[in-house]
């Protein structure tokens, strides 16, 4: 299913982030965000998943027949929605591995149902997440460490990767992934996104990024230029590779002209 | 037949000594009820005394239900502090008073006076006790308990001790611990007030820490309508440490104080202090801690962390710690305070992950929690003060 998003603004606070964001994400494509720093990206991404900083004014997120916005943030991620976030949050106390069996199991649950009933048998989610911390080349220990607390960037990052693979979205988006990564842990990154991909051709990703490096590992079909807080511009692959050569000043004299 | 049991404001000097007892120990309990008589009402502001007002608690002349929650260590003694001062009257006789001094309040004093109930326990040198043993308090016939726990540890001795108040009844339970550490002995103490809804609790703890002995001590306060604990540790030794964390859990109605008064005396000592809290509900929470580092306390290593989570908008904390520093020569002193609602950076992560508010609410608390309860040193005991905690948040 495609992710629609129409006319969508945003605030933080009294300030207006968001200006009008059309975009549509097809199932089965990867869709890049590019934009300078300060452009809304990451509220856009904050905004879809529902982050309580953040007052949609007007607009709306359509997916699977329903207007996101008007769902708890936990019904979104049931939804399929998938956020990796930029700065993964850590929660003392709480080891990986119960995080995620937490998250496995809420998205099994079925309303009106036991959740003994539907809970994922200890010895599958056990398999699962040892075969998963493998192949992101992340240690045994790291499921009874607590989660992200002490992790360097590129741990934190390989988490998130960990979880996506976990939880199997439909449509995840990606804000920053590349942010704090060296080259290997860009690379192991990428690859799990691209295994994910090869064992759910249908998933749909949104890479809301910076910088076109990230895109050499995960080539998207799509590029849309984000600036001020509205899609100014989209493309193919062809577009993240001009912005890399050229920058985003020639767009932005384009769209807003050479008044400043 | 029920006879009325007099209250203890209304007790004389006469009523409240054992006559079997040895005459220091008479003459030590009437020199604390003078004290009770004559010594000023303390000073706590933040402590609603009316709870705790002598003309409400009955005095029962008899013991009545010092448990024990798990075998007897080998090689340890442990019995009735009462029936100690028969059969180990040295020693007893050596260390009651030396922690706990009955002029430190009128609580104090209190107990002092009028203690039938507590144990004693003893560690001999250089033994090391094998298994945790767990003392088990609840009320008797009484509707005041006083109890006082005397614990020795010898020069190297080591014991894992938990000290439970647990059940309904009273209100009133006036109670004190005093733990003495000699050079080199380890103590793993869990003190845990876990009464029912309705007690009013007045605690006092203080343990004396020898040359470089280590204190590791984990409170966890869950229980009670009224709660006052002065607890202490006093690293009187060289080289003596603690390592101190408290859980404390007030929830509808409940107004828990802890006031933990930490003493650096001896040379080169260290103490890492942390402090979880959590209010729910109309409940309050005081943490009324003091750090003081006297002039001969060289080479100072001290941290002290205290963190509460409010889960209701009505919910209270108050934290008043405090730092003396007498000496030029501290190595480290840190303090780190938090006080606030669950993040929501943290909530909107976990509902990002599919997980419910509620249940995400649920995790962070128990994961704040986490490191203390952890530290609970039997899994039975452990699993039940969990489960109790989880079902109240």
């Amino acid at each position: 299913m495609e992710l629609v998003i129409k006319d969508l603004h945003a605030n933080i606070g009294d300030k207006e982030i968001l200006k009008g964001v059309n975009l549509t994400v097809t199932p089965g494509t990867i869709h890049a965000i590019m934009g300078p720093n300060g452009s809304g990206k990451s509220t856009l991404s904050n905004t879809i998943m529902g982050h309580p900083a953040y007052t949609v004014t007007s607009g709306e997120v359509w997916y699977k027949g329903q207007n996101v916005l008007e769902l708890p943030v936990d019904e979104r991620a049931k939804l399929g929605l998938f956020l990796a976030f930029q700065y993964p949050v850590s929660i003392p106390g709480v080891t990986v591995a119960n995080f995620l069996r937490a998250a496995v199991n809420a998205h099994r649950s079925v309303a009106g149902k036991d959740t003994r009933e539907t809970a994922i048998p200890m010895a599958q989610y056990r398999k699962d997440i040892r075969e998963k911390m493998a192949a992101l080349g992340v240690d045994d220990s790291f499921a009874r460490r607590y989660l992200n607390d002490g992790f360097s960037g590129g741990e934190k990052k390989r988490i998130e990767i960990l979880q996506m693979s976990m939880l199997k979205p439909s449509m995840a988006i990606m804000d920053e992934t590349d942010s704090g990564l060296d080259i290997d842990a860009l690379k192991v990154v990428s690859q799990g996104v691209n295994t994910l991909l090869t064992q759910n051709p249908e998933m749909g990703v949104l890479v809301i990024t910076h910088y076109q490096r990230l895109l050499n590992y995960i080539k998207p079909n799509r590029v849309s230029v984000m600036m001020e807080g509205r899609i100014v511009r989209e493309g193919g692959a062809e577009l993240a590779l001009e912005l890399e050569e050229r920058g985003y000043d020639f767009i932005r004299e384009e769209v807003f002209g050479n008044a400043n | 037949m029920l006879t009325k049991l007099p209250v203890i404001a209304a007790l004389t000097a006469q009523d409240i000594v054992v006559a079997s007892e040895p005459t220091w120990l008479q003459q030590w309990r009437q020199a604390a009820w003078q004290h009770v008589n004559e010594g000023a009402a303390p000073l706590w502001r933040r402590t609603d005394l009316t709870a705790f007002a002598l003309a409400d608690m009955e005095f029962s002349a008899t013991t009545s239900t010092s448990q024990l929650g798990s075998a007897i260590p080998d090689g340890v003694v442990v019995m009735p502090l009462s029936q100690a001062v028969r059969e180990h009257g040295d020693l007893v006789k050596a260390h009651l008073g030396s922690a706990v001094a009955f002029n430190s309040s009128k609580y104090a004093a209190l107990n002092a006076a009028t203690w039938r109930d507590g144990w004693f326990v003893y560690v001999p040198k250089n033994h090391e006790a094998s298994v945790p043993l767990h003392l088990l308090q609840g009320f008797g016939a009484s509707n005041t308990l006083v109890a006082r726990n005397l614990v020795v540890l010898e020069r190297g001795a080591q014991l894992s001790l938990i000290e439970q108040y647990a059940g309904d009844g009273g209100p009133f339970a006036v109670v004190a611990s005093e733990l003495i550490l000699g050079d080199g002995a380890t103590l793993q103490y869990t003190s845990m007030q876990t009464w029912g809804a309705t007690v009013h609790h007045m605690g006092h703890q203080v343990a004396k820490v020898g040359n470089d002995a280590t204190i590791v001590w984990t409170a966890v306060n869950t229980g009670a309508a009224h709660q006052h604990i002065d607890a202490e540790t006093n690293l009187v030794g060289n080289g003596s440490r603690v390592n101190w964390t408290a859980a404390t859990v007030a929830g509808e109605g409940q107004r828990l104080l802890t006031a933990p008064w930490l003493r650096h005396v001896g040379r080169a000592t260290e103490a890492h202090m942390d402090f979880k809290t959590v209010v729910k509900g109309s409940g309050y929470a005081t943490f009324d801690g003091m750090i003081k580092i006297e002039g001969g306390s060289t080479d100072t290593v001290t941290r002290l962390e205290e963190h509460a989570l409010h889960l209701s908008p009505q919910a209270r904390s108050d934290s008043i710690p405090g730092l003396k520093i007498d000496t030029n020569n501290v190595q480290k002193a840190g303090h780190a305070s938090t006080s606030g609602e669950v993040d929501d950076e943290q909530l909107f992560y976990m509902q990002a992950r599919g997980i419910p508010k509620s249940d995400a609410v649920h995790m962070i608390v128990m994961g704040f929690f986490e490191s203390v309860l952890d530290r609970i040193p039997l899994d039975t005991l452990r699993e039940q003060v969990t489960a109790d905690i989880a079902a109240r948040i």
